[in-house]
C-alpha cells in the first residue's frame, strides 16, 4: 500500500451560530494515498465542505477545531501559524473549486494569474513562468496556450476555465489535489471530458486526488475509495467497488436507490430519502440517520453506533452493517 | 395524443454584437442564428423532455413559446389556436405556465413567500380562489408546510424553493407546464422528490410538461419522448425507451455515452465526446455537428442532412442513420448510403 499523504484523524469543526455551536464535523477520519483517488459524497448539509476546507486549511473565521487534526508532513496543519500555511496552501495541497469563474480574478489575464501563482518559486524569470504557465495549459487539454493566457476568464467556455482552474491547481506540483464539486457546474460532455482528463493526471501524477461530491457518477467514474458523509459524521467508508455493489449503511443504500443513474428502466415514482437531517446544534444520541431509517430500533436512538469493519478495509457505523452481512 | 403547443418549422435569429464601430455602419446587421426550422410538438398530458448542452437553444426555445422572445419565421400553436400577437401570448400565458432555471433567483428576495405565490392571480386580474388562505392552499398542495408562506426566498432550501416554483407555476391551473433545469443543483433524494412531485401532478392533474435538462438521467425515468437539440436544430426525436435504447443520432449516443455510471464496474476507458458545442458566430457549415462527430464524412460538411422519419414516430437529422439503423437492427453494413 502507497504512502500515506494526508491524514484527517478524528477531526470534529464547530461552527459559532445564534443558535448555539453547530457541529458540523463530527470524528471524521480518512486517509489520501499517494496516486490514489478518494471521493467524499453526501448530500447538502452533511459536512464535506467543510471537510474539504479544513483539508486545504481554508476554514471559515467562525469555525473551531473541537477534536482531532489534519496531519500532513508530520504535522498537524491546523495549528501552523500564518505564513507557514500560507506556504502549505497551493504548494504541497491545492483546490479547485466548483465554480471556475470565480477562482480567477476577472480584470487580471489568466497568464498574469497564473505567473503569479508561482511566486514562491525561486530562480525562474517572468518569462519562464509563463512558458511553465503555457505547458500547463497545453497539458490539460487546451488547444491554443498562449492565446488562453493572454484572454480573461469571460472569455473562456465553462470546460475551458475549468481546465485552466486544474491547471493553476497544479503549477506548483502539490501532493495533494482536492477538488470541490469540479464538474457541477458544467454540461454532461464537458463533465466527460473532465474526468478523463483528471483520470490521465491521476495516472501520471503520483499525488493524491480528493474529489469531493454530491455526484455518486463522478466517484463512481474517477475514484478508488470513497467516504460517505451524513450529518458531519464518515457513515460508510471502503474501495468503490465494495461501497457501490455492497453498501451496509442504510443512508449509502437508500443514497444509491435514489439516484436516477443507477435505474435502468422508466420508473414512475423515483425513491427519495423521507425526513430531514438531524439539527446539528444538538446531534443525537444515538445513530444520527435513526431518524430516517427504516430499520431503526430503540437502540439505534439511544446508542451511537461504532465505525464497524465489515470487511478488511470497508467500515460502516451501522448497529446492522454486520447483522447484513449474515443476512447476503 | 392531441397536441397541446406546437412549434412548427420555427426559426429565430438575433443581431450578433457587432464589434466597435461596426454596429454604427449602415446596412444590414449580422445576425446569428438560434433557433432553425425547429418542430415540436408537446401532446395533451405528456411529459416531453428536450435535452442538449448549453447553447443549444433550449431555455431560448422555451421563452420562444412563452413569448418572452420574438420568432423570426414559422409558427406557434396553442391548443390549437395560432399564437402571434401579444394578446395570444397573454392567453397562452394563463394556459401554460414557465419554471425558470433558478429557483431561487426567479423569486424577489424582498417579498414573502406568501406574497409571491399569488402573484399570478393578481397578473392576470383574476380573484383569489381560496381568498386569504389561497397561498398556504397552494404550498400544501405542492407538500411545502404552510408556515414557509411567512418566509423570505433566502430562508428555502433549494428544494423548497423549487416547490415554491412548481407552486407558482400551477396557480393560474395551467395545461401546459415548462421547466426549465427543474433539477439542476439539487441532492439526489431531493431531486428524486421534485420530480415525483412533478409525475404526480401530472397523473392527478393530466398536466402536460416540458423538461428542459441537460441531465439525461432525469429524462429517462420521467419523460415518454424526447427531443435532442444540438446548436439551435433538432438532433434527433423519439419515444425516450427506443431513444436511448437505440439512438440513431451520433450526437444523441455521444451524450448518453458521456453520462457518468455510477457503477465502478461500468467504467469505460474513453466517455469523452471530443471539443465544445461551436459558438452559434460560427456555425459549422453543412451539419452543425460534424466538427465533433465520430463519423463525420466529407459530405457532411457540405451538406445539411434532411430530417428523416426512422418510423412514424422517430426522426432523425443525420446523413447516416440509415447505416446506423442497419447496424442496429444487425443487418450488413450499407456501402451505397442514402442522403
Amino acid at each position: 500500500m502507497s504512502e500515506t499523504l494526508l491524514k484527517v484523524d478524528d477531526l470534529s469543526i464547530a461552527y459559532a451560530s445564534e443558535q448555539g455551536a453547530l457541529q458540523a464535523l463530527r470524528h471524521a477520519s480518512l486517509e489520501a494515498r499517494a496516486g490514489e483517488a478518494i471521493g467524499i459524497v453526501g448530500e447538502s448539509g452533511c459536512g464535506k465542505s467543510t471537510l474539504a476546507s479544513a483539508m486545504i486549511n481554508l476554514l471559515a473565521s467562525n469555525a473551531r477545531v473541537t477534536s482531532g487534526g489534519v496531519i500532513f508532513g508530520g504535522r498537524d496543519i491546523l495549528s501552523v501559524s500564518g505564513e507557514e500555511k500560507r506556504r502549505l496552501r497551493g504548494r504541497h495541497i491545492a483546490m479547485i473549486f466548483q465554480d471556475p469563474m470565480t477562482s480567477f480574478n476577472p480584470v487580471l489575464t489568466i497568464g498574469e494569474q497564473l505567473v503569479d501563482f508561482q511566486d514562491q518559486r525561486e530562480g525562474l524569470s517572468k518569462g519562464e513562468k509563463r512558458a511553465e504557465a503555457a505547458a500547463m495549459l497545453k497539458r490539460v487539454g487546451i488547444p491554443d496556450p498562449e492565446r488562453c493566457l493572454s484572454r480573461f476568464v469571460h472569455e473562456l467556455s465553462g470546460g475551458m476555465r475549468q481546465r485552466a482552474a486544474i491547471a493553476a491547481a497544479l503549477l506548483m506540483t502539490p501532493e495533494v489535489l482536492v477538488a470541490d464539486e469540479p464538474t457541477t457546474a458544467l454540461d454532461v460532455t464537458m463533465e466527460a471530458q473532465i474526468i478523463h482528463l483528471l483520470r490521465e493526471l491521476r495516472r501520471d501524477y503520483n499525488g493524491a486526488i480528493v474529489i469531493v461530491t454530491h455526484h455518486l457518477g463522478l466517484v463512481g467514474e474517477l475514484c478508488d475509495r470513497v467516504y460517505v458523509m451524513y450529518a458531519g459524521e464518515v457513515v460508510e467508508e471502503g474501495s468503490t467497488e465494495e461501497v457501490y455493489h455492497n453498501p451496509r449503511h442504510p443512508y449509502t443504500q437508500a443514497l444509491i436507490a435514489c439516484d436516477p443513474a443507477h435505474l435502468h428502466d422508466h420508473a414512475p415514482v423515483l425513491p427519495t430519502i423521507p425526513g430531514r437531517l438531524p439539527d446539528l446544534v444538538t446531534p443525537p444520541m444515538g445513530c444520527s440517520f435513526a431518524g430516517r431509517c427504516a430499520r431503526a430500533t430503540g437502540h439505534c436512538r439511544s446508542v451511537a453506533p461504532a465505525h464497524v469493519e465489515v470487511s478488511p478495509r470497508h467500515f460502516a457505523r451501522c448497529h446492522f452493517a454486520q447483522r447484513n452481512e449474515a443476512r447476503s | 395524443m392531441s397536441a397541446l403547443y406546437e412549434v412548427d418549422n420555427v426559426s429565430l435569429d438575433l443581431a450578433a454584437p457587432a464589434a466597435g464601430l461596426q454596429r454604427l455602419l449602415p446596412g444590414v446587421a449580422p445576425r446569428m442564428t438560434i433557433l432553425s426550422n425547429l418542430s415540436l410538438s408537446v401532446g395533451q398530458g405528456e411529459m416531453l423532455g428536450l435535452v442538449g448542452e448549453s447553447g443549444s437553444g433550449k431555455s431560448t426555445l422555451a421563452r420562444a413559446m412563452m413569448g418572452l422572445v420574438d420568432i423570426t419565421s414559422g409558427s406557434l400553436r396553442f391548443e390549437g389556436q395560432p399564437v402571434k400577437t401579444r394578446s395570444d401570448f397573454v392567453k397562452v400565458r394563463q394556459g401554460a405556465a414557465l419554471m425558470f432555471q433558478d429557483a431561487v433567483a426567479s423569486l424577489s428576495p424582498r417579498r414573502k413567500v406568501a406574497a409571491q405565490v399569488v402573484e399570478p392571480f393578481q397578473i392576470n386580474g383574476v380573484p383569489l380562489p381560496e381568498g386569504p388562505s389561497t397561498a398556504t392552499a397552494m404550498l400544501e398542495r405542492v407538500g411545502l408546510s404552510p408556515a414557509l408562506a411567512q418566509r423570505y426566498p433566502h430562508e428555502l432550501s433549494g428544494g423548497q424553493a423549487r416547490r415554491v416554483s412548481v407552486a407558482r407555476a400551477l396557480a393560474l391551473n395551467p395545461k401546459l407546464v415548462i421547466a426549465d433545469e427543474p433539477t439542476a443543483g439539487l441532492d439526489v433524494s431531493v431531486q428524486a422528490e421534485i420530480l415525483n412531485l412533478m409525475t404526480g401532478l401530472r397523473r392527478d392533474l393530466g398536466l402536460s410538461f416540458l423538461i428542459i435538462t441537460h441531465n439525461l438521467a432525469v429524462v429517462r425515468h420521467v419523460t415518454d419522448r424526447v427531443a435532442v437539440l444540438y446548436l439551435g436544430r433538432m438532433a434527433e426525436w423519439g419515444p425516450t425507451r427506443a431513444v436511448f435504447s437505440h439512438p440513431y443520432h451520433p450526437y444523441t449516443k455521444s451524450l448518453i455515452a458521456a453520462e457518468p455510471q455510477a457503477d465502478p464496474r461500468k467504467r469505460r476507458a474513453n466517455l469523452a465526446l471530443k471539443g465544445e458545442i461551436p459558438s452559434v458566430l460560427a456555425r459549422p457549415p453543412g451539419c452543425e455537428f460534424h466538427t465533433r462527430c465520430p463519423i463525420a464524412r466529407p459530405c457532411c460538411a457540405a451538406e445539411e442532412p434532411a430530417p428523416r422519419m426512422i418510423t412514424p414516430d422517430r426522426m432523425v437529422r443525420c446523413h447516416f442513420a440509415a447505416e446506423t439503423e442497419q447496424r442496429i437492427s444487425g443487418g450488413r453494413h450499407g456501402t451505397e448510403l442514402e442522403h
